[in-house]
């Protein structure tokens, strides 16, 4: 069987096959939550307006933040119950976000939903709007606003959609357990992209450590219109989008342009059970599946409602077995560390790792040994012992030329350098940005 | 022992020596390219620090701009004073009195004054620690002390003591290259002689700077009613001098609670 791949990347965690063992086997199961906090900037672009205030009582699936502008997606209670705050509260990024807290009632009484029908039946035109009105962004990571994605610029054509299921990451396992359980889900989320935006190629694209789901996948995939199945290799980056494509199509991004630049839409596998929901029954994305491993005494993939705290997730996951050191969103290789419990899961938390203070110490640092496993290791062929250097001088200019701007921030560098450095290209990156240079 | 050959490499060599440097003498002058001689009177008096603090790409480069007419003459302020009067009586223009400024850091949440909300691992510096759930200090105005400043100063003026940043004034030229560096723009630039200083930007009320920060100003306004000169303001839950006004009495620094107003001597 031949297994598509890229030019570089890593395996991470090899010799505890990714850190996905604990969960893999793990039913999908729901968490009731006591509260939620949702807060109203989850998505990429500007937050989205509350429109409800304290004392209000929301159905399950009511929109309680309009969107801003027209890359904004309005936000949904996803519980019912009463509102009990609208106040900042920090969440992972820079400064507090401003959250809607509603107590559960635990009634699950929905508001009234508007579906369009079957996916192959659906008006093709009405299927964005309806993305765009069930709150759907990337739910791989990055939350970027699924219906400005599908809206192509004037002159852009795509040929292809690519559904993302190679889940590349550490620890994660949310992905995997959902191609496995709802197959028919992800297959029509990919069909109602594609008629959505008019495209006659499908391709669901998974990596080879996932057979079982792949098989599933497979088998719901068959006879469907345009729908074929990849298996990848087990390689990181491998779901970086740009890195995708390349296994896929053999197709390459050109330096600072987007997906679209190579006929291309890449979807989360996630995303597109989103978009079903949203098609079929009118369903606004307000649940997500959640790994949640590490020292928790249970480790499960949850279907979490968004905006559960964090103290709830790994309370219904049987507490943690030791004092946790350190707990991040996301798999180890870019996952960000959480200030504390209160934190809630966003519509891109896809994974949530608790470790002990054991592992959450950080070798350190030595110089720089010049042995360009960094080079060997990096996706996107580019130079990072050399832009390291010019990061550090604080040549910003020299490292722009040097393409610092195409890193996708995947980390291999720093995984595979022997000498821990803590290349600082996310900084780098953000000052070009900022600054102009 | 043969002399004759001893004599004759002399010879040779020297005379080639003769030989050449009348050539090149000749070529000095011949094809000399003629330089505005101010330009090496200028390089001479500017600070000579290659920072790039008048905006140039180094010394040589502003001079050469200051010779055009092209840059301004009190750019180079590692020069300060001095410089600006040399540069006046070279270009022939008016001699300019600039106040002398220096960095100011205004902080004083060092290690055990303000609190820390976790532990912070990754990379070290302050613009990543800030960026992540913003920041590893309770107070999301403080100083986080990874030093980028530190690394941006060009004259060993600044270092991190006790988990903020020290600036020595003594050292600090005023060349600015710190202050676009720090992500919370902690580090203003104040007038030498204002040597009574408000150290902090906190604008939390009262209650939640407290809680972040025992060195907070929690704009109660005592500073305000010492005053007698209308030099001192809390603006948007933060005490302000305005340097023009402030004549280094000292009464607000006497009844500020959290010691929040410094004065140095």
């Amino acid at each position: 069987m031949s297994r598509l791949s890229f030019k570089g990347g890593i395996h991470p965690l090899k010799e505890i096959h990714e850190g996905k063992e604990a969960t893999k086997a793990k039913p999908i199961r729901a968490l009731v939550p006591e509260e939620v906090c949702i807060p109203v900037d989850m998505h990429l672009g500007a937050p989205s307006i509350p429109c409800v205030k304290k004392g209000d009582l929301v159905k399950m699936g009511q929109v309680i933040a309009e969107p801003a502008g027209p890359r904004g997606i309005p936000v949904h209670a996803s519980v019912s119950g009463e509102v009990t705050a609208v106040v900042p509260k920090q969440q992972l990024h820079g400064k507090p976000s401003t959250c809607i807290c509603i107590r559960n009632d635990k009634q699950d009484t929905w508001v009234e939903r508007h579906q369009l029908g079957s996916v192959e039946t659906a008006p093709a035109d009405k299927i964005v709007t309806a993305i765009r009105n069930a709150g759907i962004c990337g739910m791989g990571g990055a939350c970027f606003p699924t219906h400005a994605k599908m809206a192509l610029p004037e002159g852009k054509t795509v040929d292809t959609i690519i559904l993302n299921g190679s889940e590349c990451e550490t620890f994660i396992t949310a992905d995997h357990r959902l191609m496995l359980e709802q197959p028919e889900r992800v297959v029509d989320g990919l069909r109602a992209s594609m008629r959505a935006m008019g495209v006659l190629k499908g391709v669901i694209a998974i990596e080879e450590n996932k057979l079982d789901a792949y098989e599933a996948i497979k088998k719901a995939a068959a006879g469907r219109e345009g729908v074929s199945v990849a298996l990848l290799k087990t390689k990181y980056p491998q779901g970086g989008e740009k890195q995708l494509i390349q296994a896929v199509t053999g197709r390459e991004v050109p330096s600072g342009g987007l997906p679209m630049d190579a006929h291309v839409v890449v979807l989360n596998v996630a995303t597109a059970a989103a978009i079903t929901d949203a098609v079929t029954e009118g369903k606004p994305l307000i649940d997500r599946v959640t790994t949640v491993t590490g020292i928790v005494n249970e480790p499960s993939n949850l279907l979490v409602r968004i905006g559960t705290p964090v103290s709830e997730v790994t309370a219904a996951c049987g507490g943690t077995t030791e004092e946790p050191g350190k707990m991040f969103f996301g798999g180890s290789m870019t996952g960000l560390a959480l200030p504390d419990d209160t934190v809630s899961v966003t519509k891109a938390n896809n994974c949530l790792v608790v470790v002990n203070k054991k592992d959450a110490v950080l070798q350190e640092t030595s110089a720089c040994i010049r042995c360009s496993r960094c080079i060997a290791a990096c996706p996107i062929m580019l130079n990072p012992q050399r832009l390291n250097v010019l990061c550090e001088a604080g040549d910003l200019a020299q490292a722009k030329k040097e393409n610092m701007m195409d890193c996708i921030l995947c980390h291999s560098c720093h995984y595979v350098c022997p000498a821990r450095i803590k290349f600082p290209f996310k900084e780098a990156k953000e000052k070009i940005a900022a600054r102009r240079i | 022992m043969n002399t004759t050959a001893i004599l004759s490499a002399v010879a040779v060599l020297g005379g080639l020596g003769v030989l050449f440097g009348l050539v090149l003498t000749f070529a000095d002058k011949a094809f000399a390219v003629p330089v505005d001689e101010r330009y090496a009177r200028v390089r001479e008096v500017v600070a000579g620090a290659n920072c790039g603090a008048c905006g140039y790409a180094g010394c040589d480069a502003y001079a050469a701009a200051v010779v055009t007419g092209e840059a301004s003459i009190t750019a180079c302020t590692p020069g300060g004073q001095k410089t600006f009067d040399a540069l006046a009586e070279i270009m022939g223009e008016n001699a300019v009195a600039v106040a002398p400024e220096v960095a100011k850091l205004l902080c004083q949440g060092e290690d055990g004054v303000v609190k820390s909300r976790y532990d912070y691992q990754g990379t070290p510096s302050c613009h990543e620690a800030t960026q992540l759930a913003g920041g590893p200090t309770a107070c999301a105005w403080g100083c986080v002390g990874y030093g980028d400043c530190v690394k941006a100063c060009q004259f060993d003026a600044m270092k991190i003591e006790n988990g903020i940043v020290f600036i020595d004034e003594n050292k600090c030229t005023a060349c600015q290259l710190c202050v676009p560096e720090c992500p919370r723009s902690l580090i203003k630039m104040l007038p030498r002689a204002a040597k009574v200083t408000v150290r902090c930007l906190n604008a939390a009320n009262a209650k939640d700077a407290m809680a972040a920060c025992s060195k907070a100003c929690i704009a109660c306004k005592r500073c305000e009613k010492a005053c007698e000169y209308d030099a001192i303001h809390v603006i948007g839950n933060c005490a302000v001098i305005d340097p023009e006004k402030c004549t280094l009495c000292g009464e607000c620094v006497k009844v500020c609670p959290t010691k929040c107003i410094t004065q140095q001597a």
